[in-house]
């Protein structure tokens, strides 16, 4: 099934300074483009805001406001009742990174949803504070390198695991909260419009690699989150009212070493006794998430093959263009 | 100055364009079934066409290159299919059931090949020979508003399609009527014409602009032991021309084919449905592979032999003829030797036989299938001028002996004589392209599917009826869709979904990379499935 | 009337969109009777009760960008809590109205009121207007709006916590009708509209931050025109008149002028009124506007038009520890600027809740008689804290 626009926005445009191949950047750009200019957009501090408002030029197609790094959610709440208080029924959408989400944002957040403000909240979760030179946050998986979390003689990486943020989300019994990665476009958007189509409180977490964070090259943004999912690391589902609605079934399950040997971030991990152990916990944190969701075996629309698949146009398929498929 | 607020989309003034090393450039490949086909056609874009329900559309692009689908579909022996990248993902795409869906279904419409253009050319343009070569040839001239006369001295069109293909592989009705569409476009044929005994080679020249000489590889190639005597032993060409003519052919209980070509294989099928024991004795082991391909050392197609083995025709690999055995006239059979090394340090074949291996084959009728040559008699003349308006093409410029081949230079013929007689030479497009391989593709977009066969017609050895059946339309639209259009983009929009910098704009057919802001990340040419777009400097 | 009740009837009367509040004492009779309105029906506002002053400020924030009139209250450690966001709200240059009910900082914990909390945001970059009775607190928050909204500029109204949030006075309140005349409806230009959509808090470089802050500190200098002149006007509405940078007492030929703010000033004018009648020529001075620093206001009053101050005593509620009192400091550099040699003396008092008597008063006006000094001296300690600066209760 082709669930791809042919027409876009560009709610965020060119001239930003986001690092060649940033997925944050792309992630972005996909979800205000599926949502549209006509929202109001909520930052919070973070590498999405500096690079996106730099030097008084704004890569900005929609109303966008920054104010700090802890209160993007709250600042949203007040955006929403504004609006409801002047009777429009504009949609108010959150942008974060993992700091603002998982860690020093979680609180207004957590307030947010509560409360049952009519927002979206899109973490990008890039798995640590890239904007500050990439120190380790609550996202960090286990056993990275980041500069806070360095491999020494004591140490393999990040000691602690990375936090599960939406179960704690999904435990606020919201409607809708799902994770997506931009590596798989057609359930990205299917979940951003699904989010956009209903009312109340809404949190996706889009896995956002980070090239310079993970050390990876540029070019394989999109190949290492697709192995995320593939791996089992970064299960993408959907709950809602805090039950598990919708996996994404993996067609195959890849080994982590697959996903973990693209990336600086571990390569600590080779060559050593200890790292070996390392990654034989990252391959059972793995399984274990795999088992959680029922990965391999549940009955659902897409697997990591279908939502993969790209639909033909053009020369290369002679299909839907020479017909004058709609726009 | 300081500003309360920023103007939106303000950023563009800002040209990131500066921080690349690299920049993206959409390009298109010359896919690798395209690349092996013997006729150079643009299946890439046939099976584009065909799997968006296009089906009189695809049938032009292909015949634009092979006048004959319904014929190749059947018997080309589709090398395409194992070059075809999908191999590496699950299975190669199913070419040639789709091209013979295409064929069948253009005769079952009855579509008419149509004109290039309606200028029409006055050289008028000879043609000998109405073999795949020279009625391909002929297509493309008169196609292009040439005058075309095609001689053949048999008395039915076709050449070795006609004499020496069984109509099991392809039925002969399939062949004629694909040869009138082909005739119907205005070319005069003159069959029973052997140049030089019924028109003079002269004649031809005085006459004709130019002459195209596909003559192909008649004359069997004789066997030299140790016995002249001729009798029970048969050339596998005149056996196929026998049953492929209707004359009757007597079969003793044993029968020995030997050689490992495919006049070999369609000389045992066929004596196999004539009642006998078959045994093919040839040097090469059928299922030995070359670079990687199962059954690519022995020279027949693989799936014709693995046809005549379920047909029940015995193997008898690594073995070559040492002399015939006879009890008086009478053959009683072959000995036969060990051999392992098939060609001299030349490279010519020549099987060397183990002394002290041999051993003894029982056969009443002993078919050679070792090789064709052309039979020059009477156009001596011609093929040794040295003007560039007589041409020799097919079999009998000694191309491999494939009619896919005598096909694609049959177009090349024709090509080189519009060249000489304009003065203009030919454009090759695709000898532009570059290559595109299993690593340029990002199999991650292409889901597994299992690949569709034609059926197998299971109780097959008391006629001559075809034995596969072709695909269904429902599994030619599976199969023409899975095939990946390696280095053809078909505006999947991944690069323009992908590019964090919203670099890629959306053209009506295609995409144009902005390079005033893309930062050479590379995540498009990564993320193209298909390889259309190279990283360069 | 509560003073807190009247505040939140004030507030009403400005016709506020959004609300959001986290309760605190003594700021929370405030937002509850707020609550209340808007339960009832009353006020047609979204009512947020935040998880924490930190949020509650940034849903004003948020919902004053979007073009809504918003309210919040706080104090104390939530008033702390919010300083990211109110500094925010500043550079942002927000019209937010916010009520500071004045209260101690801890630790120690305590919950009663002194000055300490809203000192500790003078350089957020809000106009700070100083409520000296209930009735100035309502009509206060009238005039902050139509302040805020001229400017650009947040408010933060300060009542002292208990001695104006708690305590009942007769309090006029005026009618919508009036108020909405006075008070237009609220139209934001940078308002996120998606029909005109703008960048609110994108980054800034060395090569535009400073001209930036510059602008603001320009517009919270030139909002001092503004206090007045809406002060004026509100006066000729309401027929009420609370000075509009300051409020003068007995000025006129007064040699000693006691200047302080809030609610103390009711006593601090009793105990001028006593040294009146004893023939000493003591005034004093409330200063109604503490940012922007009203200088020139304070210079011409204590030095030109019939005061001929010779010694001001500065008695305030908070202090820069380490440092001295933040009003004397601040007061004494506008003197010396303007040329004015004048002897200046701090006391600080009334912290956490701690009664400034009429005995103190007086006992300060006598310190500052006696001699000259310029430490940081505490009006009200008890005797036993051995303190040789210790002042009163003697």
């Amino acid at each position: 099934m082709d669930v791809r626009d042919t027409y876009r926005h560009n709610v965020l445009t060119s001239g930003h300074r986001a690092c060649s191949g940033c997925g944050e950047a792309m992630a972005a750009r996909m979800v205000t483009d599926i949502i549209g200019p006509d929202a109001v957009y909520i930052n919070a501090t973070g590498c999405l805001q500096v690079f996106t408002t730099h030097n008084q030029q704004s890569a900005w197609q929609a109303p966008w406001i920054h104010s700090v790094f802890a209160n993007a959610a709250a600042v949203a709440s007040g955006v929403e009742a504004a609006m409801r208080a002047n009777g429009k029924d504009t949609p108010v959408v959150v942008q974060a990174g993992d700091g603002g989400t998982f860690d020093i944002g979680l609180q207004c957040l957590s307030g947010m949803i509560e409360r049952g403000h009519d927002v979206l909240f899109v973490c990008y979760d890039n798995e640590a504070y890239m904007n500050t030179g990439v120190q380790r946050s609550s996202s960090t998986p286990h056993a990275v390198r980041t500069t806070t979390s360095p491999p020494g003689r004591l140490s393999e990486g990040k000691h602690h695991l990375k936090k599960d943020v939406i179960s704690i989300i999904a435990a606020h019994q919201m409607p809708y909260a799902a994770t997506a990665t931009v590596a798989y476009f057609p359930d990205l958007k299917a979940k951003v419009e699904k989010a956009m189509s209903l009312k109340g409180p809404r949190f996706l977490q889009v896995l956002s690699p980070c090239p310079l964070g993970w050390n990876h090259d540029a070019a394989q943004t999109i190949q290492v989150s697709r192995l995320a999912v593939e791996t089992g690391l970064f299960p993408l589902v959907e709950l809602e009212h805090g039950a598990v609605t919708g996996v994404m079934r993996l067609a195959r399950q890849r080994p982590v070493e697959d996903y973990i040997k693209l990336q600086g971030r571990f390569k600590h991990l080779f060559g050593s006794k200890g790292g070996a152990v390392e990654i034989r916990h990252l391959q059972a944190l793995a399984d274990a998430r795999i088992r959680r969701y029922g990965l391999l075996e549940a009955d659902t629309e897409w697997t990591t093959d279908t939502a993969n698949q790209v639909q033909r146009r053009g020369r290369g398929g002679y299909a839907r263009v020479s017909k004058g498929e709609s726009q | 100055m300081s500003r309360l607020s920023f103007e939106a989309g303000s950023s563009v003034a800002y040209h990131t364009g500066d921080w690349r090393i690299l920049r993206p450039v959409y390009k298109d490949k010359w896919p690798p079934c395209s690349q092996t086909c013997p006729a150079s056609e643009d299946i890439q874009a046939w099976l584009a066409l065909a799997s968006d329900d296009q089906w009189q559309a695809a049938w032009r692009k292909l015949t634009e290159r092979n006048p004959f689908p319904a014929v190749m579909g059947r018997i080309c022996y589709h090398p395409c299919e194992l070059s075809c990248n999908r191999k590496h993902l699950d299975s190669a795409v199913n070419i040639h059931g789709v091209e013979r869906y295409l064929g069948d279904l253009a005769l079952e419409q009855g579509w008419r090949h149509q004109p290039l253009n309606k200028k029409q050319q006055t050289q008028q343009v000879a043609v000998v020979g109405a073999g795949p070569a020279g009625l391909s040839c002929a297509f493309q001239l008169v196609r292009r508003g040439y005058p075309v006369t095609v001689f053949d001295a048999r008395s039915a069109a076709g050449g070795t399609l006609h004499s020496g293909i069984p109509a099991y592989r392809l039925p002969k009705n399939i062949l004629r009527r694909e040869i009138d569409a082909i005739l119907a476009l205005g070319i005069q044929l003159h069959l029973d014409t052997r140049i030089g005994e019924q028109r003079s080679a002269q004649s031809l020249q005085e006459e004709f602009a130019a002459i195209f000489l596909a003559i192909g590889e008649q004359q069997p190639r004789i066997y030299t032991g140790n016995d002249q005597s001729g009798h029970s032993i048969m050339s596998g060409v005149d056996f196929l021309r026998r049953i492929n003519q209707g004359e009757p052919v007597k079969m003793p209980r044993h029968v020995a084919v030997i050689g490992g070509g495919n006049t070999a294989i369609d000389a045992a099928r066929c004596a196999r449905r004539l009642g006998a024991e078959v045994t093919v004795v040839c040097p090469q082991d059928p299922h030995g592979t070359q670079h990687g391909h199962p059954g690519a050392e022995m020279p027949a197609s693989f799936e014709e032999v693995i046809q005549a083995e379920a047909e029940g025709v015995r193997l008898s690999y690594r073995l070559g003829v040492s002399r015939l055995v006879r009890s008086g006239e009478h053959l009683s059979g072959l000995q036969v030797a060990r051999v392992d090394q098939l060609h001299d340090r030349h490279g010519q074949f020549a099987p060397k036989l183990f002394e002290g291996t041999e051993e003894f084959l029982s056969a009443g009728l002993a078919i050679f299938a070792i090789g064709q040559e052309v039979d020059w008699h009477g156009l001596e003349r011609l093929r040794d001028s040295e003007d560039s308006n007589i041409l020799i093409g097919g079999d009998a410029a000694g191309k491999p002996r494939f009619a896919a081949t005598a096909v694609g230079s049959g177009y090349q013929a024709a090509m080189s004589i519009i060249a000489c007689l304009t003065g203009i030479p030919p454009v090759y497009e695709q000898h532009e392209k570059a290559e595109v391989s299993i690593n340029d593709l990002n199999l991650s977009y292409y889901p597994q599917s299992v690949r569709q066969e034609g059926g197998v017609v299971a109780d097959r050895l008391h006629d001559f009826d075809e034995v596969i059946t072709g695909l269904d339309k429902t599994a030619v639209t599976h199969e023409a869709g899975r095939c990946l259009s390696c280095g053809v983009c078909f505006q999947c929009d991944n690069c323009w979904h992908f590019c964090p910098d919203a670099a890629v704009i959306k053209q009506d057919a295609g995409y144009e990379v902005d390079n005033d802001y893309c930062k050479g990340c590379g995540i498009c040419a990564q993320e193209c499935p298909c390889g259309h777009i190279d990283m360069v400097t | 009337m509560e003073g807190s009740h009247a505040v939140a009837e004030a507030v009403s009367l400005c016709r506020p969109q959004v609300v959001a509040a986290y309760p605190i004492t003594p700021q929370t009779h405030i937002i509850e009777h707020l609550a209340e309105m808007v339960a009832d029906g009353g006020l047609a506002s979204e009512f947020i009760s935040a998880e924490s002053e930190f949020a509650a400020a940034s849903i004003v924030l948020g919902a004053v960008a979007a073009g809504s009139r918003a309210f919040t209250a706080s104090a104390s450690q939530g008033l702390l809590l919010m300083t990211e966001v109110l500094f925010n709200i500043a550079g942002l240059r927000l019209p937010v109205v916010m009520v500071c009910a004045n209260r101690a900082v801890g630790a120690p914990i305590n919950i009663f009121s002194d000055h300490q909390d809203s000192m500790a945001l003078r350089d957020a970059g809000w106009i700070q207007l100083y409520a000296g009775s209930n009735q100035e607190a309502a009509d206060t928050i009238i005039q902050a709006y139509r302040i805020a909204e001229t400017c650009e500029l947040p408010v933060m109204v300060c009542m002292d916590g208990f001695f104006l949030t708690h305590t009942f006075e007769p309090v006029d309140l005026p009618g919508q009708d009036t108020v909405d005349a006075f008070l237009p409806a609220f139209h934001f230009a940078r308002t996120l509209d998606p029909t005109r959509p703008i960048t609110l808090g994108g980054g800034s470089e060395p090569d535009n931050y400073m001209e930036y802050r510059q602008h603001q500190h320009q517009a919270l200098v030139s909002a001092a025109t503004e206090i007045e002149n809406v002060n004026l006007e509100f006066a000729q509405t309401f027929g009420r008149d609370h000075g509009g940078l300051i409020d003068a007492y007995r000025l006129e030929g007064a040699e000693v002028v006691m200047v302080t703010l809030g609610s103390v000033m009711g006593a601090v004018k009793d105990v001028v009124d006593s040294l009146r009648g004893q023939g000493q020529l003591v005034g004093a001075l409330r200063l109604r506007c503490f940012r922007p620093f009203p200088a020139s206001a304070l210079v011409t009053s204590l030095c030109d038009t019939g005061c001929n101050a010779k010694r001001i005593v500065v008695l305030e509620k908070a202090l820069s520890v380490g440092a001295d009192g933040i009003v004397v400091t601040e007061l004494r550099a506008a003197l010396h600027n303007a040329g004015m040699a004048v002897i200046v003396e701090g006391f600080v008092g009334g912290l956490g809740g701690r009664d400034l008597t009429i005995e103190v008063i007086e006992s300060v006006f006598r310190t500052a008689s006696d001699g000259v000094s310029t430490r940081c001296r505490f009006a009200g300690l008890k005797p036993e804290s051995g303190d040789q600066s210790t002042m009163g209760e003697s």
